[in-house]
């Protein structure tokens, strides 16, 4: 395996999508290739920040106005009352 | 991301929303509302237009209720309406500043330098591990998000910040597995390579790597590292 190769299938070897055939290849080409390593560990690392983002909460206004849209629009289906 | 809800109480609350509880269709929209927010403003990156996808997203909701039969998980058919409302508000615009652009993963593969030598591709995962834990990355990471095309930036939302599978993100959008991953790998390559100029301070170097004077092949001249 090329670090090419290695480089196109990255995203797929750390969600675990490929063969384990294929792990091995790219496990036996990153043993020994500090940038393919360096780069995997820091294209996992992208990932797992993006999975530990903080969430968002929804203003308290906006809120109220889903809340009156939906009202609006769904008299029998929403509550009324504030 | 915010945890989801349990299961058998969330098919309780969807089951009684179905048959026109008010009560609980309420208590839907207050259980998703946070995250459907978060994904519009990440999306469309100002309140108006996210409040805009929140209410259709809702609206959608209420009225496809009955039509809901639990062939997917209810946030992917949650999400599904929510996307497809913010790929409609995108596409409404007049006048479109961020022309689409594709991402292209040569353009982002790091380089040998002039002499041939591997590029030296620093690992920052600790730092940034440590950055997050100081509350000083998430507001790069955002930024980095905000400057993918909408194509990538949609799929990278779904599946890394949204948790959803390939097949779930495929499904929402239309598309075919092998695209979402194909999206969804440029699209971190990309975002890599925002906090890697954060975190090294090597601005306008793919991947942290030396400048390249060589010919475009990936990591060593003369061929790849054949392993």
């Amino acid at each position: 395996m090329t670090c090419r190769e290695l480089f196109e299938r990255l995203s797929e070897y750390l969600d675990g999508e490929l063969s384990p055939e294929l792990c091995a290849e790219i496990r036996r080409h990153m043993d020994g290739c500090d940038p393919c390593i360096n780069f995997a560990k820091t294209l996992k690392a992208t990932a797992d920040l993006c999975r530990r983002l903080p969430a968002h909460r929804v203003p308290p206004e906006v809120a109220a106005d889903l809340r009156a849209f939906l009202t609006a629009r769904q008299p029998r289906s929403f509550t009324k009352s504030p | 991301m915010t945890a989801s809800p349990p299961a058998d109480a969330e098919g309780a609350l969807i089951e009684a929303s179905r048959s026109g509880d008010p009560g609980a269709q309420e208590a839907l929209v207050r259980r998703y509302q946070d995250r459907v927010y978060g994904f519009a403003m990440r999306m469309c990156r100002n309140v108006e237009d996210a409040k805009d996808i929140l209410q259709e997203t809702f609206l959608g909701m209420i009225r496809a209720l009955p039509d809901f039969r639990g062939e997917s998980r209810f946030t992917t058919w949650l999400y599904r309406i929510a996307s497809n409302a913010c790929l409609k508000k995108h596409r409404r615009g007049v006048f479109d500043p961020e022309p689409e652009r594709v991402i292209s993963l040569d353009a982002l593969m790091p380089r040998p330098d002039a002499e041939g030598r591997k590029p030296e591709i620093p690992d920052w995962s600790a730092d940034a591990e440590r950055a997050l834990l100081r509350g000083e990355l998430a507001q790069q990471l955002e930024a980095a998000i905000d400057t993918l095309p909408r194509d990538y930036r949609i799929v990278l939302l779904l599946r890394d910040v949204e948790g959803f599978s390939a097949e779930e993100t495929a499904e929402m959008l239309k598309l075919s597995v092998p695209a979402v991953k194909s999206r969804l790998h440029r699209a971190r390559v990309a975002v890599r390579q925002q906090l890697s100029r954060y975190l090294t301070g090597e601005a306008g170097r793919p991947g942290g790597a030396p400048a390249s004077g060589g010919p475009a092949e990936p990591f060593s001249r003369g061929g790849d590292q054949t392993r």
